[in-house]
């Protein structure tokens, strides 16, 4: 994934379109206070300067999605894994909830969910009431006591293959569909004819926290 | 890890997934792996009954074309229409946030009576439900007597956010009754940036910018990716501006509070509160002194340059306004120049520059900018709105009680010696009421309004709705106003109801979009148009004839009103109507003014002013100019100004409810649920102030508390906090969280537009 920040308005619409794709919990202002809140995409604000030469980054951060992920690395239960496309996943069954990936995470990406099971609706009154017609994606039920993080939106990218959709072009996880501003490109980053490989050869690209050597695969392109 | 496991399973889930034929492939991820056997019983396709419906949001003025997905009668998503041209098909985050509007947990489902004799903010009403009959029957027996002693005028009307279709019933219904007192929440904030236009061109509505094609945008207190109208446009189009086109759109920002726009522009200028009038003149200075305007355009389609000109050349120097303003004479030059230069390029100015008690010569001093470089009516320049042309409604049928009701003046007190040129005065009218002048009101019916929280000062709101003899507020939730209500009505969300929409700024060319309801009403609510048709019919005289032939319900009502725009089934489908294709350069017949021309000394604004009376010698001018400094509180007393802002998540529907908008409110400050007082912390330190600290903010009129945030983005003598917040009356997502600015802000007003002033209260701050 490519994200422009010249682009971006920080209008977080990626956070709110994650939220309603994956049924991703609100929080709440205990919640917010004791920092147990659940985002699987975060708009997270940058200050750098003294008045009036200040500088703030606006940065939308999904899971960075690393190639040397060291999430992967220190799971104990081989809960939270790497497929084949490069997508990290976190397989709620095998969780335990030690959280020691949240602390390997060099990027805050992942949260813990403390919902209890009877809180299950997370007050989201707009879902179906026979959850079993829908599939388990999206709109997934949710476990207690686990660790959960931005998957890609990989269920659509799943759906995707399997009708034969070009992936990057018609089929996109739901904060690029929904970022008003086309500031998100998704694609294969071994294609070189894809959109995401032209855009990091037209110009300079970062990765967040390069020096970790984690080789993340969401890059952003600045002014 | 082991890669052969993972292929392995990869293998296995499609393999699953091809036997089963459905989405399932999450499963060997989390949740039980499914058995072939089971598999068919769980074939989603089968059960999931969905469909797209288009139609239109309403969370803002923007009024977007959305299209919403239901599934087994449940609304689970909601996106943009790709039909709609003004923000190609684009939704701002607001968008998905109708999904807890209309899922609202604490949303009213049945007409409420009150029973508690007193009202006032901590009186609890002792709510009983009635039935619609009931309930319809109170109001109408009520309008009818009143009709009926030919005293129409008593009757109060309010309006808040509405779709276009049920503003037009609301007038209807106002006009047929003969009450010239139709209160609208739109004169709270956008009347001045409306009134500079139309002492400038004529025009008086929202501005339209084609975004598209311009090079260079200089904001003026204009924070476009929060509060811009409409929101969506200018977000889909600051991709399009930066990196979509040959040649990125440069923009700079004039706002003395570093706004989520300042941090994305190439250049944040914090002038001096107040002084965007007076940089706007100095800029112009420059652009003329360096004969840099556009004298083609100046020459053959303007009028009044000479007086202007000599105004901004002898009064307006850079050096002078260097003073007033704090930016440096060779900053006002540069940017002018670049201004000029790098064609097309847009003028903005916004609600952080227009909310003082000159606004309407702010705006007109800022417009003017765009003419001197030509920027009108061109690719990439000021565009005009063009607006459907529905089915008419045909005229109201008077009787005796409209004819007399619509001779009295406005309690707004419009176009009266102290609002020069107005035509809706919003906050003046709780003082109207608290002092019954012209005449006292008897009955008020407030439609989904909510100004004792969103007016300035909105106490005296309070104030003046205990005195109302008789209110019925309709809305779809309990809101502030609700509380002083003896009757509520619940109306419907914009997800279920009929209507009709188009954009009053946008993309230039008209655009006209359905609003069909998604699901049926939830509980016993009941949408606007179908509650007004409801109560024309039980009315006598003339009420009920003006609204026989329009359709007899809300689905009607639209069919009729759009039936010579679109066939019916094609709107259904499509959701949106777009006109023809837009032409620039209509100079001969564009301008609304006395000359035709583009006018830089108003003549609207003279004729406007020898018509009711108004002009004195010498008292008012008819250029464009800074605009009076003028602040309330004394400087020694109450250092800092107030400066209250709207973020992007601040809903326009009178709630704030939704907690997919409380948690990530401001986004600048990384929180949400709460409000900030942001000051600069070179400021904080002389008042030995901390960061985060528990605060009172108090100016003359009153205070309120939160936390302090020190700042390196405000300017030094300004104190910002956001509006939105503070709502005391209903729900569990909003009651009681943050405080509400407009609690501590004066009244004062710009005379010309009747705006309220809300950015010239001054405060202090003090720990609590």
């Amino acid at each position: 994934m490519v994200i422009d920040l010249d682009k971006c308005t920080g209008c977080q619409a990626c956070t709110i379109a994650c939220k309603v794709e994956n049924n991703v919990p609100h929080g709440s202002p205990e919640e917010q206070r004791g920092r147990r809140e659940i985002y699987w995409n975060k708009v997270i604000a940058v200050t750098n300067g003294k008045y009036p030469h200040v500088q703030t980054m606006l940065i939308p951060m999904p899971c960075m999605h690393c190639e040397q992920a060291p999430c992967v690395t220190v799971c104990p239960a081989k809960a939270t894994y790497r497929r084949e496309d490069g997508i990290v996943m976190q397989d709620f069954r095998k969780c335990i909830g030690c959280k020691y990936c949240m602390v390997a995470c060099p990027y805050g990406a992942r949260s813990f969910n403390n919902k209890e099971q009877d809180e299950k609706e997370y007050h989201r009154q707009d879902l179906p009431p026979d959850r079993k017609s829908w599939g388990q994606w999206p709109f997934p039920t949710r476990t207690h006591g686990v660790v959960e993080k931005c998957t890609f939106c990989f269920h659509r990218i799943d759906r995707g293959i399997k009708e034969g959709k070009k992936i990057g072009k018609e089929v996109v996880p739901a904060c690029v569909e929904e970022c008003p501003s086309n500031a998100r490109t998704f694609g294969d980053l071994d294609d070189p004819q894809g959109e995401v490989s032209r855009l990091l050869s037209s110009r300079g690209w970062t990765r967040l926290r390069e020096e970790l050597d984690t080789k993340c695969k969401v890059y952003y392109l600045f002014k | 890890m082991n890669p052969d496991h993972l292929k392995v399973s990869r293998r296995r889930f499609l393999k699953l997934s091809a036997l089963t034929g459905a989405v399932v492939g999450i499963e060997q991820v989390i949740g039980p792996l499914p058995s072939v056997s089971a598999s068919p019983v769980r074939a989603p396709q089968k059960a999931l009954r969905s469909k797209w419906i288009a139609t239109s949001c309403l969370n803002c003025q923007g009024r977007c074309a959305i299209r919403v997905k239901v599934a087994d009668d449940r609304v689970v998503r909601i996106t943009g229409n790709p039909l709609s041209p003004a923000s190609e098909g684009k939704v701002c985050p607001k968008a998905h946030i109708g999904l807890q509007v209309l899922y609202d947990p604490d949303r009213i489902h049945t007409p409420l009576k009150r029973t508690a004799k007193e009202k006032g903010k901590e009186i609890d009403p002792r709510w009983v439900p009635i039935s619609w009959d009931e309930a319809l029957r109170q109001v109408t027996g009520r309008l009818n007597e009143i009709r009926d002693r030919l005293q129409p005028h008593r009757v109060l009307i309010f309006s808040g956010l509405h779709s276009v279709s049920a503003q037009d019933m609301i007038s209807r219904f106002a006009e047929a009754l003969g009450t010239p007192n139709l209160i609208s929440g739109e004169g709270l904030d956008l009347e001045a940036e409306k009134s500079g236009n139309w002492m400038a061109d004529g025009h008086y509505g929202l501005t339209s910018y084609d975004l598209d094609r311009t090079s260079y945008i200089l904001s003026f207190g204009a924070d476009l990716l929060s509060s811009g109208v409409p929101l969506s446009r200018f977000l889909r189009k600051w991709g399009r501006m930066r990196r979509e086109r040959p040649g990125r759109t440069k923009v700079v920002v004039i706002d003395p509070r570093y706004s989520v726009t300042a941090s994305k522009s190439d250049e944040w200028i914090p002038a001096h509160p107040g002084t965007e009038g007076a940089l706007a003149m100095a800029i112009a200075h420059v652009i003329i002194a360096e004969d840099l305007y556009d004298h083609a355009f100046i020459g053959r389609w303007s009028n009044g340059f000479d007086g202007y000109r000599k105004l901004a050349l002898e009064q307006y120097s850079p050096d002078l306004i260097s003073k007033i303003t704090g930016i440096p004479p060779e900053t006002i030059r540069r940017v002018a120049r670049e201004f000029a230069k790098t064609g097309p390029g847009l003028a903005i100015r916004g609600k952080e520059a227009l909310s003082r008690p000159d606004g309407s010569y702010i705006s007109y001093a800022i417009f003017c900018l765009n003419a001197l470089v030509g920027s009108i009516d061109i690719p990439g320049g000021i565009i005009y709105q063009e607006a459907p042309s529905y089915r008419d409604m045909g005229p109201v049928i008077e009787d005796k009680a409209t004819q007399r009701g619509r001779s009295q003046p406005g309690i707004d007190l419009g176009g009266t010696e102290r609002f020069l040129g107005t035509r809706a005065v919003t906050n003046r009218v709780p003082d109207s009421l608290i002092e019954g002048k012209p005449y006292s009101i008897e009955m008020a019916i407030g439609f989904n309004s909510n100004f004792n929280m969103t007016a300035p000062s909105c106490h005296r709101w309070d104030q003046a709705l205990k005195k109302l003899p008789y209110y019925v507020h309709i809305s779809p939730f309990i809101s502030e106003m609700a509380l002083y209500a003896d009757l509520v009505l619940p109306s419907t969300t914009y997800l279920e109801e009929w209507g009709y929409d188009h954009p009053s700024a946008g993309g230039g060319l008209a655009e006209m979009r359905i609003k069909q309801p998604a699901i049926p009403p939830r509980g016993d609510a009941r949408p606007v148009i179908d509650m007004i048709f409801e109560m024309s019919r039980r009315m006598k005289g003339g009420v009920a004839g003006s609204f026989a032939a329009l359709g007899g319900n809300s689905e009607g009502f639209v069919k009729f009103r759009t039936g010579p725009l679109i066939p019916w089934e094609e709107l259904l489908k499509k959701g949106v109507w777009v006109g023809r294709e837009y032409r620039y350069r209509k100079y001969d017949r564009l301008f609304r003014t006395p000359s035709k021309k583009f006018e830089f000394e108003s003549g609207n604004l003279r004729s406007f002013l020898s018509k009711t009376g108004n002009i004195k010698k010498g008292e008012t001018d008819f250029l464009p100019r800074s605009g009076e400094m003028r602040f309330l509180g004394e400087s020694e007393k109450y250092p800092l100004i107030l400066l209250p802002y709207q973020p992007l998540l601040m809903m326009g529907n009178g709630s704030q409810n939704y907690p997919w908008a409380q948690e990530i409110y401001l986004p600048m400050q990384g929180m949400g649920w709460d409000i900030v007082m942001e000051i600069n912390s070179r400021t904080a330190e002389t008042f030995h102030l901390r960061n985060g600290q528990r605060v009172w903010a108090e100016s003359p009129f009153g205070r309120i508390r939160g936390r302090l945030k020190l700042s390196e983005g405000i300017h030094p003598e300004v104190l910002a906090i956001p509006s939105g917040q503070g709502h005391y009356a209903y729900g569990k997502w909003q009651k009681g969280i943050g405080a509400n600015p407009n609690e501590i802000i004066g009244v004062d007003d710009d005379r010309v537009s009747g705006q309220p002033s809300s950015l010239n209260t001054r405060v202090k701050v003090y720990p609590v």
